[in-house]
């Protein structure tokens, strides 16, 4: 009986109990969600951030934008105020959790979607914004999956810019959590065979354990292994690929736990785990090769060069009708100064490949390459004021028909070599450019400055019609020659006072030493001109240069700086400090993931006449490094409606900011402060 | 104070420099891992042998020259749900059937894991769902699943009467799990049943699938 009543107790409780259950199911979730504004009261037209934070119960796990092999995409339908409206929801960096073989893109803690709303212009005070958003989002164990709902509300309403402290901390680590956009294309390349993605990268970023979490759905297999490497300057994942070909792949490169960059690939060719690759769109090559032609045709006249063309155009002329051999002396000064810019260029491709990305003009920041050019433009001032004659390199020589093609390529070598100087200033542009272009390309690029620098030798060579312009040879062409050989002193010049910044005055007298010894060998050569053994004349001269290379010293600690633009740290509060006190102010931002960044600054801020042109009109420069994700910097860029680096900004006082392009010029940096009016 | 200096580069590192672009070009990695034969739209699709809901062997060949439609089910898969009890599923079953198609609801969930059924247990379900399967199959080991790489409940794949592959993926346009959104969801299986009637080709041969992961034992 008494077990009969238990059972009966027990039943009603069941019945009891049961209801209850039931009505609580569709209430209890497993991710909770908390929806907050960066301000309650933000100010109409600007865009308040919102944030949907996301705590899941422990065991269970949320979903990034692509959940991976199943799952959905969250969503959110919004009800907005009439004129707001809401941007796309904005994921952090996701983790990978495997099961039975699937893939899925997950948070296992607590995260946040962010999204930007635009509050509608005109609203006065106080009006009110009610945000509704019906949110749906797949939470799941490793066992079972639910889909929830949640109803987001927030009334906002209608104040002043700014943000209360304690949230905008808040806001500024979600902000961090999310991925970087990486700003240089990547390229992908899809096979049934596998997928290859090739992200420009420097080897400083490598990251611990990086990972491609794909957007595109279809490109490749999410639960295969992702096998990384590097390739030069760029960091390979290669994969299964998936059943459908992308037009184009997004997504976010993982690089440690939290920290990723977004990034879009465009079809390209890359080669297994190495870096060589054309896949670069065509255009944009064909235009940077044309601009590099062009520039090498420019370098002709500038004075390093312009006597060396000269000297080979009259000997040209004084060979008279020998078309055949014309035309070989023509392609040999070709090839010698296409041969030079190559290596050159494939120099800085090294350099860029080892993680440094350097400028065309990299090695004139070495003193011993400084003196060598030096030394050389040294000895042709002297040949061409007619110290002495050098038989077996053509500068200047009667123009033996057997040897003509030799020493033509030896011009040509010469040519390119002593251009260097002349090309920093105004072919950053077209270099740095090189410098992002694939090694294939950047390389076609380096050899189409050598062919224009080569092109008028090439035209005079192969058209008779050009040569025949040339005037008689005569007297006049000594005359002519001694004069051509200023401009090359007026280049010794230069290079010994540069060679004095880079290594004071100790490294200055003594490559003024070495210029004077080699001078003095060269001389003694002259006077014995014609009799064999040149070579062997040769070793003071060859003597005078090592020592000289030996002892210059490597640095000038006295005046180091001296080229260097010096920065202080960015941070709103000392930008508006700077502007208040009417200096000019030059904001950059930079990160050590992007190479168009470290490209301006090797090639651009770095240099002689930024320094020296900031330092005359007392512009202030700061610099905001975004490698680490500075939330305060990610707000600053944010409000500049930039969502990455690089950025640069000039603060002329009391005038409007003025943004600049990405990839800057010396010219166009040194212009500000004369245009900026800041005296 | 942050200053930006750029270290000496010295001819041996240029020279060093040179010597790795020459090395790089010889520093090749192979292709990636040996492909899980997937199957692929358009290519014969791969045949398959697993018992029914009544312990019966069922193969794919043995529906040679009928149109197949594979459904991958696990009733407790919310996004499976979704699909039967609105009865859409059913419905795109019996539309199926009526054109002479065979329809193979096959259940991958491991031993212990969600939707995992004994032949009676699902035999049950597939009456309480008014389902209407052509047969139920069990595939605890997940040996067909892997073979078709399926990935979600549900997950859809289409055989013409050759025996291509000819549609890979969800059930229909509408990747959510409100009830409401089948209504004005474009159905991929019935469109591509009605265009493998009418002689056409499948307009929409791939699709992204939506839904539960299936329930693969542990590798």
């Amino acid at each position: 009986m008494i077990r009969l009543l238990v059972w009966l107790v027990m039943m009603l409780g069941l019945l009891w109990l049961a209801p209850a259950a039931l009505a609580q199911a569709p209430e209890q979730r497993h991710i909770s969600t908390r929806f907050i504004a960066e301000t309650d009261s933000p100010a109409a037209g600007s865009i308040v951030s919102l944030a949907i934070h996301m705590t899941p119960e422990p065991g269970w796990h949320g979903y990034w934008k692509n959940p991976g092999d199943s799952g959905m995409e969250t969503t959110v339908k919004w009800t907005l105020p009439r004129g707001a409206t809401a941007g796309p929801l904005e994921y952090p960096v996701p983790e990978r959790l495997i099961v039975g073989g699937l893939m899925n893109y997950v948070y296992e803690g607590p995260y946040a979607l962010l999204l930007k709303l635009k509050v509608p212009e005109g609203l006065a005070q106080g009006t009110s914004l009610p945000i509704r958003g019906k949110f749906d989002y797949l939470v799941c164990t490793r066992e079972v999956c639910v889909p929830e709902s949640a109803d987001l509300a927030l009334d906002l309403s209608v104040g002043a810019p700014g943000a209360p402290p304690a949230r905008r901390a808040e806001f500024d680590v979600f902000r961090q959590a999310l991925p970087k956009p990486l700003g240089s294309q990547a390229r992908f390349q899809w096979s049934e065979g596998g997928f290859r993605l090739a992200i420009p990268l420097p080897a400083s970023m490598a990251g611990e354990e990086p990972y491609f979490f794909p957007l595109t759905d279809g490109a490749l297999d999410y639960a295969a292994e992702q096998k990384v490497s590097r390739s030069g300057d760029s960091l390979i994942v290669e994969t299964q690929a998936g059943g459908q070909q992308p037009t184009s792949v997004e997504g976010v490169l993982r690089l440690r736990d939290g920290y990723g960059l977004l990034l879009t690939a465009q079809p390209g060719v890359i080669s297994a785990g190495a870096g060589g690759s054309t896949g670069q769109g065509t255009s944009a090559i064909l235009v940077a090769l044309l601009g590099a032609v062009i520039g090498g045709l420019l370098l002709n006249i500038m004075p390093c060069v312009f006597p060396i063309l000269s000297l080979k155009a009259l000997s040209l002329a004084r060979a008279g009708g020998d078309e055949a051999s014309a035309r070989k002396e023509a392609l040999a000064y070709t090839a010698g100064a296409v041969l030079i810019c190559l290596s050159l260029g494939a120099a800085v491709l090294a350099l860029r490949a080892g993680g440094t990305s350097a400028g065309w003009a990299f090695q004139l920041q070495d003193p011993r390459v400084m003196l060598l050019l030096l030394l050389s433009v040294t000895a042709i001032a002297l040949n061409l004021a007619g110290l002495f004659e050098l038989p077996s390199v053509g500068i200047g020589s009667r123009l033996a028909s057997t040897g003509g093609a030799t020493g033509a390529f030896w011009t040509g070598v010469l040519a390119a070599f002593v251009a260097t100087p002349c090309t920093g200033p105004f072919m950053a542009a077209a270099l740095g450019a090189a410098l992002l272009l694939p090694v294939p390309a950047a390389l076609a690029v380096f050899a189409g400055l050598g062919l224009g620098l080569a092109l008028p030798f090439l035209v005079l060579g192969f058209v008779p019609a050009a040569r025949r312009r040339l005037p008689k040879p005569g007297p006049w062409m000594n005359r002519l020659r001694h004069v051509l050989s200023l401009p090359m002193f007026l280049t010794a010049l230069g290079l010994a006072w540069v060679l004095g910044r880079q290594s004071g005055v100790d490294g200055m007298a003594i490559g003024l030493a070495a210029a004077l010894a080699l001078g003095l060998t060269l001389w003694w050569i002259g006077r014995r001109s014609g009799d064999g053994r040149g070579l062997l004349r040769l070793a003071p001269a060859a003597a005078a240069v090592a020592a000289g290379l030996l002892f210059v010293p490597l640095s000038n600690q006295g005046q180091a700086t001296a080229s260097t633009v010096a920065g202080e740290p960015f941070s709103e509060a000392r930008l508006a400090a700077l502007r208040a006190e009417r200096r000019p102010v030059f904001a950059y931002f930079t990160a050590d993931w992007c190479i168009t960044c470290k490209v301006n600054e090797k090639g651009v801020l770095q240099r002689e006449e930024v320094s020296r042109a900031f330092a005359k009109d007392n512009v202030a420069v700061l610099v905001g490094d975004w490698t680490g994700g500075d939330a305060a910097i990610s707000r600053f860029l944010e409000a500049q409606g930039r969502s990455g680096v690089p950025l640069y900004i000039y603060y002329a006082p009391g005038k409007a900011p003025e943004i600049l392009p990405q990839l800057l010029t010396v010219s166009r940096v040194v212009s500000l402060n004369s245009r900026g009016g800041s005296t | 104070m942050r200053r930006i200096n750029m270290k000496s580069k010295s001819f041996a590192f240029v020279a060093a420099g040179l010597t790795a672009v020459s090395a790089i070009s010889l520093t090749l990695g192979s292709g990636g891992p040996a492909s899980a034969a997937a199957p692929q739209v358009g290519r014969p699709a791969p045949n398959f042998k697993a018992n029914d809901a009544d312990g019966r062997v069922v193969t794919l060949s043995d529906f040679k020259g009928k149109t197949v439609v594979l459904e991958w089910n696990n009733p407790e898969c919310p996004f499976v749900k979704k699909h039967y009890d609105t009865g859409n599923m059913q419905k795109t079953q019996a539309a199926a059937l009526a054109d002479g198609a065979v329809w193979l609801s096959i259940n991958s969930s491991a031993p212990g894991k969600q939707g995992h059924m004994s032949g009676a247990e699902a035999k049950k379900v597939i009456a309480d769902q008014k389902a209407r399967p052509t047969a139920y199959l069990l595939d605890p080991k997940g040996v067909v699943g892997n073979g078709y790489n399926a990935k979600t409940t549900p997950h859809i794949y289409i055989i013409n009467k050759a025996g291509a592959l000819v549609y890979a993926g969800g059930i229909d346009d509408k990747p959510t799990k409100d009830k409401d959104d089948i209504k004005s969801a474009r159905n991929h299986v019935l469109a591509a049943l009605g265009e493998l009637k009418a002689g056409k080709a499948v307009s929409v041969p791939t699709t992204r699938p939506y839904g539960c992961a299936v329930k693969y034992k542990d590798s």
